[in-house]
């Protein structure tokens, strides 16, 4: 017999291929998330807290004693409130016609109200502008009066509209969860509806509620492209960052309204969070019970409520649809398509103009494809990228997060759902802070605007893979380990596989985020690259209103498309339980 | 001779409190191991370790005179069995069962032919293309089963694998499961919280508490000799009787008891165990007499409980309750009834007795 080996007492750490799998991974994704999040958010703190390398506020005097810029602390405020306030009252309503009455048509309704995740935050304001603008149809044709919705009262409408159906989300599943025998026991007891709804229903919805108001407060004060094309002279912090950076090239000033900005950012993001714990804390599982049938009346005064919300909603499209195929909107409604014919925005994409050289005739139509519809392309070919690049990183890191659990993993969880809370015209501006140098090789390439986007909305990509994953049994992959299958083999054979579905509908949010997002790479893209979300706001702003519409038009097409090969290729709907957290 | 497991002063500890507390244990090739106890014993524990995906805080596991403590799981070559089963949701029956040998880079037709001994083993080859969730329970554990089995590991861990199954499945399985021990001369080690599954399985069974071993030996000297009260308890039935000791007397303070003569001190705590099938029920007292008459007790037939083979009765006896078993032809023959006055007798030998111990039931 062999002598047995000696063992040391303490277990000593193994240092083998799973520990190394992980342990790798881990440093990857704490030096993306260092580089690319903290450093450029730190890089901004930096900027507004030091001039010539000393510490100084005279940034921050500087902006609290001019009235006409502190005016856009006050301007964000006010309609973040507002808008938080009535969001959040609408959401409420409609979700409850959606899951405690008997009304027809809830798929339809449901559907209808999650448009606006599909489309650029600007095409809000375009709509509005369209409807109620100075030329607008209803104020300056139907109404004939001078009055203009351009102001707080525009950012206003247009962030109810573009927030609805991320506060929708949250609400609707909180009230599908929370048990309605809870009501009925109530009414059995003999309190009447109206008690009912203000004694039991409510209450137990607080913690959804109040995260669904923190959410939209931190969506509409970090928006940008409804107040630029919306708000006229109406500063709000967004707009003043841009403003002070494009305008005044005062990247110092940029930043201390970037630092200020955050605070309230953060805190609704935190509360949102927070709130958002609770809530699903309190979820049950119990099958969902019964719905009795509403009462003749509640049922139509819901019936009718969703339908004209759903009608706001789409309105919004059918009016942006129809301003980029009619002539000159709204003296000559004939039709044309000439809004689509882009004034000469081509920015040199060799590889898209090479590929329609290679494939079409001479003539305008390949200018027209091949060179005024490059930022286009560019969008499509960033989208695409980021939607593979985005949802594999967060699925690993989801991973790692949920499963393997190494020391460090909260801190690598910290940082996931970090961006959220970060507005992207903040983070935008880092980069251009923290990477503009001539060794960032990447600057000045679509990987800024990549690494960018990809970063920016993590926390979501994060968060759903690790609820997907903490329903995967551990016992499956032990069995695959004990079968001898190494780290990679395992999560290649068998969480992918069981992943899947999660992976593809974050696949689909990234993919919409990089067709639709304005805030994030403003500041990133340049005269040698463009995106198709950017351009809308430079063909509005250059007052190619009609043009701007047909862009807009041209995302939105692009993003329901692919939506739609993505439901056909894997049979479930991509916007299932999606929304953004930002 | 060789590939034997050993547990050598095995601990872990999570913080404060020690899951397994410095066991020792020597696994035969070929041996049937059971652990069994209550929830929260330390059973798991100590399968985990010797599967890898635990480390050991103290102390050793010993496979062919080799410490492995340090060894990642994949490197152990254990084949295990899950309570969930674990079957891989995204493959068939087959790719479920050729995982491991694919994993072992065995050559294609190796790991079809494999395949199929494996599916002729359990019986299912015409479930081959199935997914899990197309099976039943007992069909997917079965899969599990030759899954684990298919790379041909040095021992096969089962975690509690019939637990999750319902009553019927679960005796057909745990048969099944023997049978294969025996087919393939396997060092096997299950895990279970069900004493009757580990009385009829294990060659040899490890009673865990706290822990700790409490008693490690062969079903019928589990069941027979129990070492201390606690395995009394937990293993079968058993009926118990508080008190002092005399020489060979025992003091309830209701009723004397005569036990074996042991020399233990006057006054010393004890706790007195019987089994039910040896408490005896009788309608008159019995003639002939019984050899020792001062355990010739008086009750009442408070309940009974018709089991099939068996009869079991709650018998009450001035403030003390006594289970006792009969088989049911004697049940019938001595023509007892609920309410009925009997007789009750324990001969002396039936007693196991056992020092009190401190606190504990």
């Amino acid at each position: 017999m062999n002598p047995v080996e000696p063992s040391g007492k303490k277990s000593s750490i193994r240092f083998n291929a799973d520990n190394l799998f992980t342990g790798g991974i881990m440093a990857f994704l704490l030096v993306i998330l260092s580089v690319f999040l903290l450093y450029p958010v730190v890089d901004i703190c930096r900027l507004s807290f030091f001039k010539d390398g000393v510490f100084t506020l005279q940034n921050y005097v500087d902006y609290f004693s001019e009235p006409r810029i502190f005016r856009s602390f006050y301007n964000s405020m006010f309609v973040s409130m507002v808008t938080m306030v009535i969001t959040t009252v609408l959401a409420f309503l409609f979700a409850y016609g959606l899951t405690r009455t008997t009304i027809p048509g809830k798929m339809f309704f449901y559907t209808i109200s999650t448009l606006p995740l599909i489309a650029p935050t600007i095409i809000q304001a375009l709509a509005l502008i369209l409807l109620f603008g100075r030329n607008g149809v209803i104020t300056r044709y139907l109404l004939g009066t001078s009055w203009n919705i351009y102001g707080a009262t525009g950012i206003i409408v247009g962030e109810i509209l573009y927030c609805f159906p991320n506060a929708l989300f949250i609400l609707y599943t909180t009230l599908s969860a929370v048990d309605t025998r809870l009501d009925e026991a109530a009414q059995s007891l003999g309190a009447s509806a109206m008690k009912t709804f203000f004694k039991v229903t409510l209450p137990s919805a607080k913690y959804g509620i109040a995260s669904a108001a923190a959410l939209t407060f931190n969506l509409t004060i970090t928006d940008f492209g409804i107040p630029v094309v919306i708000g006229g002279d109406y500063s709000v912090l967004a707009t003043e960052i841009v403003n002070k950076v494009f305008g005044l090239q005062r990247f110092d000033l940029g930043a201390t309204i970037s630092v200020i900005l955050l605070i309230p950012s953060i805190t609704a993001f935190g509360i949102n969070y927070y709130l958002t714990r609770k809530s699903y804390a309190m979820i049950s599982g119990q099958a969902r019970p019964f719905i009795q049938p509403s009462r003749p009346l509640k049922k139509w005064a819901f019936t009718a409520y969703s339908a004209l919300i759903s009608s706001c909603i789409l309105l919004v499209f059918v009016t942006v649809f129809l301003g980029s195929f009619v002539r000159t909107w709204p003296y000559d409604f004939s039709l044309t398509l000439q809004h689509f014919d882009f004034p000469s925005l081509g920015a040199s994409v060799p590889l898209w103009t090479a590929f329609w050289n290679s494939v079409l005739e001479p003539g305008t139509f390949r200018t027209m494809i091949g060179i005024k519809y490059a930022p286009i392309w560019t969008s499509l070919l960033v989208s695409l990228v980021v939607a593979v690049v985005g949802a594999s990183i967060t699925l690993v890191a989801a991973y790692i997060i949920e499963k393997k659990k190494p020391r460090g993993e909260q801190l690598l969880y910290s940082l996931s759902v970090l961006p959220a809370a970060i507005p992207g015209v903040v983070l935008g501006l880092g980069y251009v802070l923290a990477f503009n140098k001539p060794y960032f090789l990447i600057y000045g390439t679509i990987w800024i605007i990549i690494i960018n986007i990809v970063i920016a909305n993590f926390t979501l990509g994060v968060l759903s893979g690790t609820a997907n994953l903490k329903q995967i049994d551990k016992s499956v992959e032990e069995a695959a380990v004990s079968l001898g299958a190494g780290p990679v083999t395992t999560f290649t054979r068998i969480v992918f596989p069981l992943s899947k579905v999660a992976f593809l509908s974050t696949t689909t949010f990234y993919f919409m985020r990089a067709m639709t997002t304005i805030s994030a790479v403003l500041f990133l893209v340049s005269a040698q690259i463009k995106l198709a979300a950017i351009e809308i706001i430079f063909l509005d702003v250059d007052g190619r209103t009609a043009s701007a519409n047909a862009m807009c038009t041209v995302v939105v097409f692009i993003v329901a498309l692919f939506l739609i090969i993505m439901r056909m290729t894997t049979g479930s709907s991509g916007l299932t339980g999606m929304s953004a957290t930002r | 001779m060789g590939r034997d497991l050993k547990l050598e002063n095995l601990t872990k500890r999570y913080g404060l409190v020690t899951a397994v507390d410095h066991v020792d244990l020597e696994i035969r090739e070929g041996e049937f191991i059971c652990f069994l106890g209550p929830s929260g014993c330390g059973k798991t524990t100590v399968l985990r370790m010797i599967t890898g995906f635990e480390t050991a805080t103290e102390g050793k596991v010993i496979f062919n005179n080799r410490v492995i403590n340090d060894l990642i799981p994949k490197k152990r070559e254990f084949g295990i069995v899950f309570q969930s089963y674990a079957l891989f949701p995204n493959m068939t029956v087959e790719e479920n069962i050729a995982f491991g040998l694919k994993m072992r880079k065995m050559p294609k037709k190796a790991i079809a032919e494999r395949v199929n001994v494996m599916l002729d083993l359990i019986g299912l080859s015409s479930w081959r293309s199935l997914y899990p969730a197309q099976l039943s329970g007992g069909q997917q554990q079965r899969v599990a089963l030759v899954r684990a089995l298919a790379p041909d590991p040095q021992v096969l861990l089962l975690d509690e694998p019939l637990s999750a199954l319902d009553a019927k499945i679960r005796l057909r399985l745990r048969a099944e499961i023997k049978r294969l021990q025996q087919e393939l001369k396997k060092t096997m080690i299950h895990v279970t919280h069900d004493q009757e599954e580990a009385l009829s399985i294990a060659d040899r069974v490890v009673v865990m508490e706290g822990g700790k071993f409490r008693q490690v030996g062969r079903p019928i000297d589990i069941y027979k000799n129990p070492t201390s009260r606690f395995v009394a308890d937990f293993v079968g039935t058993s009926n118990f009787f508080d008190g002092r000791r005399t020489s060979d007397v025992v003091d309830t303070g209701r009723r004397k008891i005569k036990v074996l003569q042991n020399g233990a001190a006057a006054g010393e705590a004890v706790s007195l165990s019987i089994r039910p099938e040896n408490v005896e029920v009788f309608k008159k007292k019995p003639i002939p007499p019984v050899v020792e008459p001062m355990n010739l007790f008086t009750g009442r037939i408070d309940v009974v409980v018709f089991q099939g083979a068996a009869v079991r009765l709650l018998v009450h006896m001035d403030g003390e309750e006594i289970i006792s078993d009969i088989i049911e032809k004697e049940f019938e023959q001595r023509d007892l009834k609920q309410g009925d006055e009997v007789y009750v007798y324990c001969s002396p030998e039936a007693f196991m007795v056992f020092p009190e111990e401190g606190g504990r039931k």
